[in-house]
This record gives C-alpha cells, sequence and structure tokens, in this order.
C-alpha cells in the first residue's frame, strides 16, 4: 500500500533532504508545502496518511483543525523541533507523545518513525471511539432512567412497569428504547 | 484603598523564583510583557522568561507536557484541556482574565463591495450585522458559486465563537452557508488578499495591519458582538497550582500590577513600543501602537480593557457562556452537572481574591454575572466598595444569565 506523506516546512533545504530520506525509505507519494500554501485545499487534494510538519510553524493551528474536522481530515502528525528544543521533543517522548523528533533525523529511522505515528494515531482514535461509546451509553442509560422516573411519578408505576412500558412503545414504534425515553422527557403528555 | 493590603511581609514566600511562561506574539500578550520589562514579576521575587510561541497547538503541547509553568491562553483551552478535548487530558485552570475585547471581523475589499451591493441599507447602521453577508450568501447560492471562506486562529478561541455568534445574528447560517477555517493570526491579511479568505475574525494587531494596507474592511469589533467580553486568560496546570499556591500567587499579583499600569493609554503606546522593540511582535511598531491605542484615539475596533470594570475578575459566568457558544453549535456533549463541576475547577475566583488582598485591590464578591443587562456603565457590589462595571450587550439584545 501506497502511504502518502505530506511535508510542511518554511525550509527547502531542509524539507528536500526529509523528502528524499522518505522516498528512501519507501514512501511513494510526497508533497510538500510551506506554510503560506493553501492548507486546506492542498489536503484536500493529496489526502495524506500521515503529515510532517515544522513544530515552530503557526499553520500548525489550521492542522489541528482539520484533525477536528475529524471525520474529513484524520491524520497522524509528526512534528519537526529544532535541536535546541531537547527538553520538547524528551517530554513528549517520556509521555508517549511520539509525534515530536528533532530534524537531523536519520534516513534510516524515518521509515520507523513514520509507521510508529499512523500506528500511535489508529490505536489512539480506536481508544477515543471506545470512550465515545461508553460516554454515549451512559448517557442513554441516564436519559432512560430519567424518562422512567418520570413515568413512575405520573403514572404512579413501578419501576419495572415504567420499564416495560417504555420498551412496549419501543418496539411498537420501531424505536429504540432511548429515543421513547427521549421523546417521553421532550413532552410532558407523552401518551399512547 | 490600600488600608486593607496584608503587609507585605505576610505574604507567602513563593516556592520557585525562576519561571517560564508561554505567549503568542498578540497585542494582548502586553501584560505579561510588561510584568517582565518593566519589572513587576522582579518586584515579587520571581526570575520570568517568556518564551514566544509560535501557534496555539504548540503553547498547548508545552502546558500539557510541563515545560511551561503557565501561559497566555484563550479562555476555552483551559476547560478544552481540562476535558480531553484538546490534546493530552490535563487539567488547567486560570485565576486571571488579561483582557476584555480586543478582537474585530474583517473581510475583503470585494465582499464588502457585494455586501454594500446586496443590502445598502444595512451597511449603513451601527454595528454592521451580518444582514447583508446573508443576502451575499443568497446570491451566490443561486448563482452557484462557491461558498464564502472565513477564518479564525483557533477550534477554541473566542474569536471562533464571536465569528458565529455575529453570523448567526445576521442570519447566517455558519455551518451551512460558509466554509470555516483556522488561519493563524500573522497569515489572515496575506490569505485575504490572495483571496483563499473572505474574512476572519483576530485580535489585533491584525485588523489594523489589513485596513492599513488596504486589503480589507474592519466591520464590527468584538465590544459590539459581546461589550467587554472575557478575550484571554492566564493560565497554569492544576498540579502546578496544587503544587507552588505562594507562586501561583505573585505571578497573579505581578499581572495585576501590569494590568493597572496598562489601563492608562500613554502607557500603552510604550507598551506597544516595549512588544515590538523587545521582539516579541514582529509587527511595524506604528501598527501595533495604533491598535493598542486606548479609547478616544483613531483605533475604532480592537480596543482591549487590560484592568478597569473588574477585568481582571475570573469570571465563572464568562467561561460559561463560551461553553454553551460550544453547546449552541453542537461542539460540547456534557452533561449539566459534569460541566459545572468542570467550570468550578477551571476557573478560580478564589485565588483571585487571594492576590487581590495582598494588593489591597477591590474586587466583586459574586462569581457569576448576567450579560446582556446594561448598556453602559453600572455600579458592583466589591470587596472594598462599589466597582464600576463596564456594559455588558449583547449582539442583537441577547441576554445570558450566567447560571447553567
Amino acid at each position: 500500500m501506497t502511504v502518502k506523506v505530506l511535508i510542511v516546512d518554511a525550509r527547502p533545504e531542509r524539507s528536500r533532504a526529509l523528502e528524499q530520506a522518505l522516498r528512501d525509505a519507501g514512501f511513494e507519494v510526497v508533497t510538500r508545502a510551506d506554510e503560506h500554501d493553501d492548507l486546506y485545499a492542498i489536503m484536500t487534494r493529496v489526502k495524506p496518511d500521515a503529515v510532517i510538519i515544522d513544530a515552530a510553524l503557526p499553520s500548525r493551528d489550521t492542522l489541528e483543525h482539520m484533525g477536528q474536522l475529524g471525520r474529513r481530515f484524520p491524520k497522524p502528525m509528526i512534528m519537526l523541533a529544532e535541536e535546541e528544543t531537547p527538553d520538547l521533543t524528551r517530554e513528549a517522548t517520556s509521555a508517549g507523545v511520539s509525534a515530536y523528533v528533532v530534524e537531523d533525523v536519520q534516513p534510516a529511522l524515518v521509515r520507523s518513525m513514520v509507521n510508529v505515528a499512523i500506528a500511535s494515531f489508529e490505536a489512539h482514535r480506536a481508544l477515543k471511539g471506545e470512550l465515545t461509546k461508553t460516554q454515549t451509553t451512559l448517557s442513554q442509560r441516564r436519559t432512560i432512567e430519567r424518562a422512567k422516573s418520570q413515568l413512575m411519578e405520573t403514572h404512579a408505576f413501578s419501576e419495572d412497569a415504567a420499564y416495560q412500558w417504555l420498551r412496549k412503545h419501543a418496539m411498537n414504534r420501531r424505536l429504540t428504547i432511548h429515543e421513547v425515553a427521549q421523546a417521553v422527557l421532550a413532552s410532558d403528555d407523552f401518551e399512547s | 484603598m490600600k488600608d486593607h493590603q496584608t503587609p507585605r511581609d505576610a505574604w507567602p514566600s513563593p516556592e520557585l523564583d525562576t519561571l517560564t511562561l508561554g505567549m503568542l506574539p498578540l497585542n494582548d500578550a502586553a501584560p505579561l510583557v510588561v510584568a517582565r520589562e518593566r519589572g513587576f514579576f522582579a518586584t515579587h521575587g520571581l526570575d520570568v522568561t517568556l518564551q514566544v510561541e509560535s501557534s496555539w497547538a504548540g503553547l498547548r503541547d508545552s502546558m500539557q507536557l510541563g515545560l511551561l509553568d503557565g501561559a497566555q491562553m484563550l479562555p476555552l483551552m483551559p476547560l478544552a484541556s481540562t476535558l480531553g478535548l484538546d490534546g493530552r487530558p490535563t487539567p488547567m485552570l486560570s485565576a486571571l482574565t488579561l483582557n476584555l475585547g480586543g478582537n474585530a471581523i474583517t473581510v475583503s475589499n470585494a465582499l464588502y463591495a457585494s455586501m454594500q451591493a446586496a443590502d445598502p441599507e444595512a451597511m449603513v447602521q451601527a454595528p454592521i450585522s451580518a444582514r447583508a453577508l446573508a443576502a451575499v450568501v443568497r446570491q451566490r447560492r443561486a448563482a452557484g458559486e462557491p461558498a464564502l471562506c472565513f477564518a479564525s486562529v483557533y477550534p477554541f478561541s473566542s474569536h471562533h465563537y464571536q465569528l458565529r455568534y455575529w453570523l448567526a445574528d445576521g442570519g447566517v447560517d455558519p455551518d451551512r452557508d460558509l466554509e470555516l477555517r483556522v488561519v493563524p493570526p500573522p497569515l489572515v491579511a496575506e490569505q485575504l488578499e490572495a483571496g483563499w479568505l473572505d474574512g476572519y475574525c483576530v485580535g489585533e494587531p491584525w485588523n489594523t495591519l489589513a485596513a492599513r494596507r488596504e486589503s480589507g474592511r474592519v466591520l464590527i469589533g468584538s465590544h459590539a458582538i459581546w461589550q467587554h467580553g472575557q478575550e484571554k486568560v492566564f493560565a497554569v496546570r492544576e498540579a502546578w497550582a496544587d503544587a507552588y499556591p505562594a507562586t501561583h500567587r505573585a505571578v497573579l499579583r505581578a499581572l495585576l500590577e501590569a494590568c493597572v499600569w496598562l489601563d492608562g493609554s500613554a502607557q500603552r503606546v510604550e507598551a506597544a513600543r516595549l512588544m515590538c522593540e523587545k521582539g516579541y511582535l514582529d509587527v511595524s511598531p506604528t501598527v501595533v501602537e495604533e491598535s493598542m491605542a486606548g479609547e478616544g484615539t483613531p483605533a475604532p475596533h480592537g480596543v482591549s480593557v487590560f484592568h478597569r470594570h473588574a477585568a481582571n475578575f475570573p469570571w465563572r459566568s464568562h467561561l460559561r457562556w463560551y461553553a454553551d457558544q460550544m453547546r449552541r453549535w453542537q461542539h460540547l456533549d456534557v452533561a449539566a452537572p459534569a460541566l459545572a463541576d468542570c467550570l468550578a475547577r477551571c476557573v478560580r475566583p478564589d485565588l483571585f481574591r487571594e492576590a487581590a488582598d495582598d494588593l489591597g485591590f477591590n474586587y466583586p464578591l459574586v462569581d457569576v454575572k448576567s450579560e446582556g443587562e446594561h448598556a453602559s456603565q453600572w455600579a458592583l457590589e466589591g470587596r472594598r466598595g462599589d466597582i464600576a462595571m463596564g456594559g455588558d450587550q449583547l449582539l442583537g439584545g441577547g441576554r445570558f444569565s450566567g447560571q447553567g
């Protein structure tokens, strides 16, 4: 599979060397951009699998936004940090943020650097997905609990009767219990 | 006012004396620059290095990794970091607001002309609403033209939500009618000139700069969207605040004194020079001076309030307003009780009051205030007498109770 890497760097000598190293490491498509290019247009066109960006570029915020648009551009980002920022790279590495690397990275390391970044990004995304799912379930459960108490109050149902009521309406209307619970909470006179 | 001041020798001595604080090259980093360059940090026993970051993402990473002791931040950043919405989940808090207002919305000359042609009546009303923009959007859609493109500076930014507020007030749906991008402040003016952007909401000096270069027209300042709305805060990690309470308190005192100093318009010019000459801002000093200037001077849009009207007080309701904007646009899905807990953690008026008491400064007795109730100055009960508060109108007559 072709892994596409986009390099965003304001220093042509450095990005040329990095591009060569990436090609040597077997990455087949590499596009270089500098901060004055239209990153939204380039990202849409190139659809890179990973982005390497100079950590000192203001355009990082632009890429952060594209990352947040999520579904469209979820990309692992690798930060190129200056030699003078050893703290940043050391702390980032020890914190498990593998995305910060110093700029004179050896060509031999380039392949694993990109692969590790993609892998840890995918792992992080999977974890985040799980988390979102758990949070959704929790919030749905809360909605159902609240609907149940409301039904117990207004109809003097037992807890079990309230749940059976929700379940019956869900089945009859081809809705989930959560959706029925939302409808109950949305209107006081949800009946029939 | 000074009679209630805690005696200096009763101030707890800072656990740390050498600190690194982060900032972006923006006018409203002035309190940090002034506190350092005019010696306010030094008088509170602190040797501070200011690290100028080039992006909010970079500043966020440095904060989350513990490489900075504290930083200038956008009001939503501590909340987003605490909730884990932005970067690695890291609890952060703010106990001081650096300034109110300071942003503006600028559009390209071409869009300005289209707005005037589409709805000339709307364009002579002040403040300029997005009504004429809505007409342009309709025309472009009918003609099959691509959506207009606007920028703000960061996803979790005051600018982003002020821009959305203005758009929605004029009948423009920011998600359906436009493309919204994030573009770093130093690049917005050139992207406007290049035609990649049709407009943006950004802090100064980047609106004044576009106006001076005649590449854009400034439509409305953020004070006309949310009068005396919160703009930047000083933030630290929660763990840092717990470990170094006396250091935090000393930083807050120094910043408070710097903000008082910045309140005078003569000092604004000096601050602008300091920022340029000391290399914190790489923009022509005249542009910074003009955009930093106090009221009554030619800079009409992005005037920051650094101290008066209880500007530095960390209102819980200010962050709540931004959080409500996030919910309005479905960017925040946190149950109300969890959000209330988080707001209580992220905004710490109690810590502000300790620092203000050290200096004998006045401060509000309540943590929450409503917005949209006052068109002009009003009085609020403070610890040491009434405080002259500024107006707090919301564009279009909006009201906000401040409660969750």
